[in-house]
């Protein structure tokens, strides 16, 4: 049985690196003593697959991982048990079966949304973010592979959307990620920074979610394969 | 604290984990319903201090069988350091984020000599007073335990008490006590505690030197403080505390597994090695106990692995049982069980194999010496051909990869000794060419002999650095290919030697070397050798005054820690090492007089069912 979850990973556990979450994951599993499959050789690992990488730093809303069964089991009953051995900040809101076809995680997510929180009411954050979409090229240093050279986010966000809480904003940012365009999140930091809105006005980010997108609609790796 | 923490300070710096604390297991108990509240001190980075095992059960046995509260710190990183100072962050538990000067005690595990200017650098940033006597009655008391307490002098001036032995045997006593006397002057306070056996508080005795360097005289300042401070011993391994629900961190740690100590104390009775002496008996653990707290420890924690601990582990009465059986217990489930050294025989060989779950990579023997006649003379009871037994079985059954740890620097070394060390390993490589499938790759790792207090080598010398360096040369001129031979730094060695074997007059020494920078001296990228010679010149102490030998007439400045075997004992075995004579395990042949039994009261405590040797 192969199935696909999704989990919160709450702010108290931000600074854990992927690897970080992986071991957890796996720990958890144990812990719970599902009955989870296991690759075959001298070393065998549970058959626990991640989806896209979240920054170390960030929360998240919704992070996703596909995991292989050696038994059936049901859904909530899954969820119930790892729930119950996981640390209080994270936990799993959903899992579908999904089929042994199913694209991977890190084939499929092709987008994801970080959302920008703002405490400052003065701040004019729906012209700032407006002013972004009119831009044809929005270059900043990459901080990823091909490191310092110019790079363009601008193909790479689609859409920002702006609320106002009281006090300030929250901003949320739908961005490429993956292949042909990945948008770190760092480097929409630097681009947001480079436009006059200083770091440390930023109170809050976390992501909130992955998201496979074809265009106009940005569909989440569990709705995708229901 | 920790809004600022996780908003400001954390995304800046490396490895953000080690210092935001919510590990799986993590106790947080209600501070105001705490009887006392200690916070549990690791003088090294997070990684390290999580890693030892020792901490574990005291952060367990405090919080799980007490009202009393222990939470942890550790020594942040150079990066991270920086930022809490240029942000008057002090030093924080991971618990609560409290600051260190919250607590009423502060308590450091002291695992290496080298750890101290840690120490000092940590209660900087925890804004506590670095010397004991600079501390009022409103500062918390700074203790310490670990093996580095064995001779506690250098660092007498920093702490207020130092626990002797097993920790756990002491710790519930004196926080009690902590609890008891809450309100009462600080020295009267320290003067109870002082009653409390296994218990060292420096500071109601004097201590004066001759001009040559060794102890003139101690006197008891206060005359209920005890003249000898005996070490407190746990007597039934199976009776004593152990975490069943260990922290699992979030990242990587350097043991990053399950930890079952199936026993404490290792009588093989190696000259140069001093928890062979400090943790004497051998007391073993129940395989029953064991068997059930594996279960318990992996149900807890998720591990993938289980590893046996103790200082060695192949000498456990039923080490061929329970590896079995643990084996058959967890397979199924991917989990495997690990031995973290082995004896240098075909019969380790052959359990690494069964344990071994992984590819065959690198398996690691400890010869010690090149020569018989040195191995001789440390006690090292391993022959050359159960050496090249132990190699061929490790080679027949698939290893590609052989580790060897060797000392240089120990007494009566020659050059011919030292040259043994390149041949032993040539005839290793060949060996394992002969037998693998492929060519072998062979490392070395050669440390240098650091003479250490409690040992029948505390009269010996220890070699200078430049004959240290001159024997490096000799032996890297043999060097061959495919076979790597590391060496450690003599300059740190030698530092480890003053401390190790040092007194009270090397405090402000210390102090100058924390003061000029000095921490991490532990870690080659931040040890700096210069540094610490300017501090010893700037006080005129000599430094190799501490690293020469000492004469059987002195007093040596630890000779007031009674650690059960007797000075007597030491010394037969100092004299029996330069006649070559060898001492064998009192299990196998019977007693050898070292005195911890009728001393301590105890017994050797052998609980396995089978014997496997």
């Amino acid at each position: 049985m192969r199935l696909r979850a999704c989990y919160r990973l709450g702010p108290d556990l931000r600074f854990l690196s992927n690897l970080d979450t992986m071991h957890l994951l796996e720990r958890a599993l144990r812990r719970a003593d599902l009955p989870y499959a296991l690759s075959q050789g001298f070393n065998p690992h549970i058959r626990l697959s991640m989806g896209t990488v979240l920054p170390v730093g960030l929360w998240s809303e919704a992070e996703y991982f596909d995991l292989e069964l050696a038994e059936e089991i049901p859904l909530r009953e899954f969820i119930q048990r790892l729930n119950a051995v996981l640390p209080p900040d994270l936990y799993v809101r959903q899992a579908v079966e999904i089929g042994s076809d199913t694209p991977a995680l890190m084939n499929s997510v092709n987008a994801a949304a970080y959302t920008l929180v703002l405490d400052e009411t003065d701040f004019p954050a729906a012209e700032f973010f407006a002013g972004l979409l009119v831009e044809q090229h929005l270059i900043v240093k990459s901080r990823g592979k091909k490191k310092d050279l110019d790079k363009d986010l601008r193909s790479g966000i689609y859409r920002i959307d702006i609320e106002e809480q009281r006090p300030g904003w929250t901003s949320t940012l739908w961005v490429a990620a993956g292949e042909p365009l990945n948008v770190r999140y760092d480097e929409l930091v630097d681009l947001l920074e480079a436009r006059g809105l200083a770091r440390k006005r930023i109170k809050d980010v976390y992501r909130q979610g992955n998201y496979i997108y074809r265009a106009p609609v940005f569909a989440s790796p569990i709705e995708k394969v229901k | 604290m920790k809004d600022k923490l996780f908003r400001d300070i954390l995304p800046r710096v490396a490895k953000p984990a080690r210092y935001s604390g919510g590990e799986y297991n993590m106790i947080k108990k209600d501070w105001n319903l705490s009887r006392t509240c200690m916070v549990l001190a690791f003088p090294d980075v997070y990684e390290v201090g999580m890693s030892h095992l020792g901490s574990r059960i005291l952060y367990g046995l405090v919080n799980e069988k007490s009202e009393h509260l222990v939470e942890r710190t550790f020594a942040p990183w150079p990066d991270m350091e920086s930022l809490m100072r240029a942000e008057n962050i002090p030093l924080y538990s991971l618990e609560s984020f409290r600051p260190l000067a919250d607590f009423e005690v502060i308590g450091f595990s002291m695992q290496y000599e080298l750890s101290i200017s840690n120490v000092l650098n940590m209660l900087s940033l925890g804004q506590v007073p670095l010397w004991s006597g600079e501390r009022r009655d409103e500062h918390p008391l700074i203790i310490a335990g670990g093996p580095v307490a064995f001779n506690p002098e250098p660092m007498a001036e920093f702490f207020d008490l130092f626990i002797i032995g097993d920790g756990e045997e002491v710790l519930l006593e004196l926080l009690d006590a902590v609890e008891q006397t809450r309100g009462i002057q600080r020295s009267e306070r320290l003067l109870r505690m002082a009653a409390i056996e296994g218990v060292y508080v420096p500071s109601l005795y004097q201590v004066t030197y001759n001009e040559s360097g060794s102890v003139d005289r101690r006197i008891a300042l206060h005359p209920p403080a005890p003249e000898r401070i005996r070490k407190r011993v746990v007597k039934d391994l199976d009776q004593a505390y152990f975490p069943n629900q260990p922290l699992v961190p979030h990242l990587g740690i350097i043991h990053d597994r399950a930890v079952l100590e199936v026993m404490r104390g290792c009588q093989r009775g190696c000259r140069f090695c001093q928890a062979g002496m400090v943790y004497r008996p051998v007391r073993e653990r129940s395989p029953g106990l064991l068997k059930d707290q594996a279960r318990r420890q992996l149900h807890s924690t998720g591990y993938d692995e289980l590893s046996l601990a103790s200082l060695s582990t192949l000498d456990y009465s039923a080490v061929l049982s329970l590896v079995k059986d643990l084996v058959a217990e967890n397979r199924a489930k991917g989990v495997g069980v690990a031995l973290p050294s082995l004896r240098v025989d075909a019969f380790s060989v052959d359990l690494a194999n069964e344990v071994q779950k992984v590819r065959k990579t690198t398996l690691t023997l400890a010869p010690e010496a090149g020569s018989q006649r040195l191995r001789d003379i440390i006690n090292k009871n391993v022959s050359e051909e159960q050496l090249y037994e132990a190699v061929e079985a490790a080679f027949r059954s698939g290893w590609l990869s052989l580790k060897l740890y060797f000392m240089y620097g120990l007494p009566t070394e020659t050059e011919e000794d030292l040259l043994a060390i390149p041949d032993i390993l040539q005839k290793v490589q060949a060996i394992g060419n002969r037998l693998a499938r492929r060519p072998v790759e062979i490392r070395a790792s050669l440390a240098c002999f650091v003479p250490k207090a409690h040992t029948p080598f505390q009269w010996q010398g220890q070699d200078s650095i430049e004959v240290l360096d001159e024997k490096r040369r000799l032996i890297s001129k043999k060097r061959r290919k495919n076979i790597k031979i590391s060496f450690h730094d003599s300059r740190v060695s030698f530092l480890e030697g003053v401390i190790a074997r040092g007194d009270r007059r090397l405090a402000r020494v210390i102090h100058r070397a924390w003061e000029k920078g000095c921490k991490f001296d532990g870690w080659s990228e931040y040890f700096n050798f210069e540094r610490w010679m300017e501090a010893f010149a700037e006080f005129g102490v000599a430094p190799e005054s501490y690293t020469a030998d000492r004469s059987y007439g002195d007093k040596l400045p630890w000779d007031f820690i009674d650690i059960g075997v007797s000075k007597e004992f030491l010394y037969e075995e100092n004299e029996k090492a330069l006649m070559g004579e060898l001492s064998w395990d009192c299990r196998e042949t019977g007693c050898n007089e070292c005195g911890i039994c009728p001393a301590l009261g105890v017994a050797l405590d052998i609980k396995g069912e089978e014997s496997c040797v």
